[in-house]
């Protein structure tokens, strides 16, 4: 299994978990598995065509999504995917 | 006298709720409410026995949502859901642009970014896409204009819907939202080689009296000196045609237009300098036609007389519906300004909230 761990501002989409066991062996598929079993918190995350909201930044492990395989990097037991708001805003 | 006045005051960083009592003497301001995001529309429902603020949050984050207070703004939560999208549309939700009551206590409209309609009838807890204006054959090709493709404008006449679009124009539906047409003749453009196109306007904002039925006074996007005047129109006709009525304006360029609640003849205008958007001159003035926009008078007591280069956006300004009615407006540089007897006297209620998207005023 790996983990989803979760801002402060999103755990109250979720009953308040800082984290979140998936058995999804890819991002897509985490996220997904997100959308089933939260589609509140998965929302906050995705907009309505599945694309990661722009300003927000996910990590496997301590890699950016990007610098992997993006959506389709793939995660081994162990792993955790981190959702964070990038550093934007004035 | 009414127990208080109540303004809802959406900023870029969240929403804040002002209170007074009926003699408008002193504001008590609360919030910031929300997580410090744009709060481009506001709502003050007084249609139930009990006034219930809506206000959108639009956040960059974690997308659109929409606040909800049953507490006259002590305390907000999000609805249970939000307007959205179907995965298959290929949209998403940009921004939440307007929030208007519909045809009873629970229905409400909501105008977005891209310009779509959505409808809830359970006071915000489900949306469903309004079709007709959403998936117009146009809603493809409208263009965003500088604040975004918005539709920021709903005005409910029974089965007729005005909408405001920038940049799309005025779309009117006669079939209680079903199907929508643009309605557009006599609103010009300064931006495309056609002056008066069918559709494609930069519609800034729509208001109506419900005393004079089919009458309308529209903001356009005025300010070009090739095609005077087409920034300030009316129509008597249900919009189906518009006339200029900005003779006599310092400028036809603005955001925001307002009806009197009990005079239908006398609108009120804020004439901006088009190129900067500010006060023309470093004046700032509210413009007031008594005449249905015959003439104008301007309205500045109590404002600076000069150095003075405030916006005022499309959702800024409102008037209470008192005997004798205040007006609000709200500047991008984050004062709240009001004007007693109908604009004659104007005073500064807050001087450093944030940049100002929205006000909006009831008296509960």
């Amino acid at each position: 299994m790996a983990t989803i761990h979760l801002p402060t501002a999103l755990r109250k989409y979720c009953g308040g978990a800082a984290d979140l066991p998936v058995s999804a062996t890819t991002v897509r598929a985490a996220l997904e598995e997100l959308e089933r079993s939260h589609p509140s918190l998965h929302r906050n995350i995705c907009d309505e065509t599945g694309a990661v909201r722009r300003h927000l930044n996910v990590f496997v492990n301590s890699d950016h999504m990007r610098d992997r395989q993006g959506l389709d990097t793939a995660l081994a037991p162990g792993d955790v995917v981190t959702i964070l708001a990038a550093v934007s805003g004035g | 006298m009414p127990d208080r006045v109540l303004l809802t005051i959406g900023t870029k960083k969240g929403l804040f709720v002002a209170q007074a009592p009926g003699s408008r003497g002193k504001f008590a301001l609360r919030g910031p409410f929300g997580p410090g995001v744009d709060v481009y529309a506001s709502l003050i429902d007084t249609r139930g026995r009990r006034p219930r603020i809506y206000a959108s949050s639009c956040n960059p984050f974690f997308g659109m949502k929409i606040l909800r207070s049953d507490d006259l703004g002590k305390t907000f939560e999000e609805t249970k859901s939000f307007p959205a999208f179907s995965k298959e549309d290929g949209r998403a939700l940009k921004n939440i642009w307007s929030l208007e009551p519909g045809s009873d206590e629970q229905d409400l409209w909501c105008g977005v970014e891209p310009a779509s309609l959505f409808r809830s009838r359970d006071g915000g807890d489900s949306w469903e896409m309004v079709a007709g204006i959403s998936n117009h054959e146009h809603a493809r090709k409208w263009q965003p204009g500088a604040g975004g493709l918005c539709l920021h404008t709903i005005l409910p006449d029974g089965e007729r819907i005005h909408l405001g679009i920038s940049t799309g124009g005025h779309y009117l539906s006669e079939d209680g939202g079903r199907t929508f047409a643009p309605s557009n003749k006599g609103i010009g453009v300064g931006f495309a080689p056609d002056p008066f196109p069918e559709w494609g306007q930069c519609v800034h904002k729509i208001a109506r009296h419900k005393d004079a039925p089919g009458r309308l006074y529209l903001q356009n996007h005025g300010g070009f000196p090739d095609r005077p005047g087409i920034g300030v129109v009316r129509s008597d006709d249900h919009g189906r045609t518009w006339r200029s009525i900005a003779k006599g304006l310092p400028s036809d360029f603005g955001f925001p237009i307002l009806v009197h609640p009990h005079e239908p003849d006398t609108v009120f205008v804020l004439p901006l300098e088009p190129m900067t958007r500010t006060c023309p001159g470093g004046s700032p003035a509210v413009w007031r036609s008594e005449n249905g926009g015959g003439s104008w008078k301007k309205l500045a007591g109590g404002f600076p007389q000069k150095e003075t280069f405030f916006t005022v956006l499309r959702d800024s300004m409102a008037i209470d519906e008192m005997k004798s009615p205040a007006l609000y407006f709200g500047t991008t540089t984050g004062q709240l300004w009001m004007g007693r007897e109908g604009g004659e006297k104007w005073s500064c209620l807050f001087e450093s909230l944030p940049p100002i998207h929205n006000v909006k005023v009831a008296v509960v």
